[in-house]
């Protein structure tokens, strides 16, 4: 705000007091109706003939006394334009502890786009109003409304957050979208209302299902090391390739297709446990990916370790936080090492190693040994030969069955 | 003056064109609307507050907000439907189109009527689908409530655009711009106006009969 110019010099003591109340109440009010909106009831507010003092901008926006607290709370009560962005953050958390951030509404000024003409009182005033019906209409579309309509005590409830500062989006996951609201030019800036939102949802009913509750279980005793809440960490960096990011799971047989020669063609591949007889193998190298965002916890000096002595490799896990990690080729497949508390490290890989087996069955014989076009042809040559000279056969067998069908 | 004109088109099973316009009309008068104003004496003026309510649609997985005024809901309502029997009766063409038309009001000499300059008119296409099964109903659902979440983000970013927007009136000069027969909301003059054929031949249609009306009304 310091670098302002000719704007905040014309602009009247007045009308910068009135503009910092104006905009200090449009982020009051826009962080309510973000609340209010993921509260999972329907909002019905009344049309009043006369305005009170706390109807601003001629809408009926409900005050909630913990949400204005928590956004007063952010806001710190200094001159709030130059204390913008403001977020509200919404995440989802359910009953076993799992959370996940959905979307962050961001309400920012662009100090370089202002427009000293304009009418702080009147024009200002109105059309901070229209943002605001703007952000009741777009609160109700974006995805997280619809889920937070269907949240409950037994499955999982939503939250939010407020805070000021430039918007933390790296835990939106791949792709997640972004949606200009509204903005409006004042003496001192641009304000802008944006929304980011999750657009992959990875917690949902149908991947709770029977196979992996049986490992998404083994966190009862950590919290924090949800293996879906490391999983969007590790999405921050965009400009990592795809196959930087891939990761293998704790017990995958990272190098299945180097031992696939290995094996004499007769042997049937991929016999559960055969793992444990093959070569010890280096872990590809380490993923030029990215920090966590929190502090990584300890976890019992197992996280670093490559080979379990188990004859298992287990690749480091990038966000050194615990050896979760993932299947690779299964998007929504989640894999934790299991934990058991007071047991030996890694007592359960060979129930892990026999599980994955089973999981990512060996590519078929089909696919690997494709005959030649000339050989189909032959192949469909000879087939039509054989059914021409067992034509005779055929014809028999017909007359039987006709024959039979009569004597029924 | 030419009025803005925005014109969404949307695929829809016959029982969701209530809704499916319902929450784009209701969208935009909610922006198009503003508080009841109160005079006082020496010209000043207070303005009322607008509240609004979340309508879930029954047919369409999509809930939209409008202003939480009955009068204007049932007024609204009562258009659309008869926009939504022609469109879908018996006899009914299976495409046509509905638009939301604001306007300000001309005084014009004694005796002829006020004369109306849109100035912003919204405009929803139709083409009517029909579905075989719960399975196709339960994708269309979906899809409307998509298509619908495209037109709202579309809507507010309209809303937000400096654009024209009649100058707020004097007392008198009151009625030319808002409609003021609501005792709860004031909105913008607005008139809804449908065309059941094809739309090239009603846009053409309805010029010629508007100019011919306009032409006998002087």
């Amino acid at each position: 705000m310091y670098t302002l110019n000719m704007a905040t010099v014309k602009l009247s003591i007045q009308d910068k007091k009135d503009l910092d109340k104006f905009t200090k109440f449009l982020a009051l009010k826009a962080a309510q109706i973000i609340v209010q909106s993921r509260l999972g009831e329907k909002v019905q507010t009344k049309c009043k003939p006369h305005s009170s003092g706390t109807d601003w901008f001629n809408l009926a926006i409900r005050d909630l006394p913990e949400v204005l607290a928590e956004a007063k709370r952010a806001l710190c009560g200094e001159v709030v334009t130059a204390r913008l962005p403001l977020c509200v953050e919404i995440s989802l958390r359910t009953v076993e502890g799992d959370s996940m951030m959905l979307e962050t509404w961001c309400l920012g000024v662009l100090p370089e786009q202002c427009d000293p003409s304009v009418r702080v009182t009147y024009t200002v005033y109105n059309r901070m109003g229209i943002l605001l019906k703007s952000l009741v209409s777009v609160t109700r579309v974006t995805p997280a409304y619809k889920l937070s309509r269907r949240q409950g005590p037994d499955s999982y409830v939503i939250c939010y957050r407020i805070y000021m500062g430039e918007p933390q989006l790296h835990n939106l996951g791949e792709g997640y979208n972004q949606v200009r609201v509204g903005q409006l030019c004042t003496p001192v800036g641009t304000l802008h209302l944006s929304v980011s939102y999750r657009t992959k949802m990875t917690i949902s009913p149908q991947n709770t299902g029977r196979d992996n509750s049986i490992m998404l279980k083994s966190d009862h005793f950590h919290p924090d090391l949800s293996p879906k809440h490391l999983r969007y960490q590790q999405s921050e960096d965009n400009s990592a390739s795809l196959s930087d990011t891939i990761k293998v799971g704790a017990f995958a047989d990272s190098c299945r297709q180097q031992q696939i020669p290995l094996e004499p063609e007769l042997e049937i591949p991929n016999v559960p446990f055969s793992s444990l007889l093959a070569p010890r193998q280096q872990s590809p190298p380490r993923p030029s990916s990215v920090q966590p965002a929190e502090p990584p916890v300890e976890t019992g000096g197992g996280a670093e370790v490559e080979d379990d002595g188990n004859g298992n490799v287990t690749p480091r896990c990038d966000s050194r936080r615990s050896s979760c990690s993932m299947v690779s080729n299964n998007e929504d497949f989640i894999m934790v090492d299991l934990k058991t508390p007071f047991a030996t490290t890694n007592a359960n890989s060979e129930l892990g190693a026999f599980y994955l087996e089973c999981q990512s069955a060996p590519q078929l014989k089909t696919f690997s040994e494709q005959p030649t076009l000339a050989e189909q042809v032959g192949d469909i040559t000879k087939t039509l030969e054989a059914f021409e000279t067992s034509m005779q056969e055929y014809d028999e067998m017909l007359n039987s069955l006709c024959l039979s069908d009569n004597n029924n | 003056m030419n009025a803005r004109s925005q014109i969404f088109e949307l695929t829809v099973e016959g029982r969701q064109v209530d809704e499916a316009v319902a929450s784009i009309f209701h969208t935009v008068l909610f922006h198009r609307s503003v508080g009841k104003f109160q005079y006082k004496q020496e010209g000043s003026y207070s303005v009322g507050t607008i509240g609004y309510a979340d309508v879930d649609c029954d047919f369409i997985d999509f809930t939209y907000v409008c202003c939480s005024s009955d009068d204007l809901d049932r007024n609204l309502k009562r258009e659309i439907s008869v926009f939504s029997e022609a469109l879908r009766g018996n006899d009914g063409p299976g495409s046509g189109q509905i638009s939301l038309e604001f306007f300000q009001k001309k005084k014009n000499r004694w005796p002829f009527q006020p004369e109306r300059i849109p100035w912003e008119v919204w405009t929803v296409r139709l083409e009517l689908i029909k579905l075989n099964n719960e399975h196709e109903r339960q994708v269309c659902r979906e899809r409307v409530g998509d298509m619908l979440t495209e037109k709202i983000l579309y809507i507010a970013e309209v809303m937000n655009r400096h654009d024209y927007v009649p100058k707020m009136p004097n007392q008198s000069e009151l009625d030319l711009i808002f409609d003021t027969s609501y005792a709860d909301v004031q909105p913008y003059l607005f008139r809804v106006g449908f065309a059941t054929s094809t739309p090239t031949n009603t846009s053409v249609g309805t010029t010629v009969k508007k100019l011919i009306k306009e032409t006998l009304s002087l």
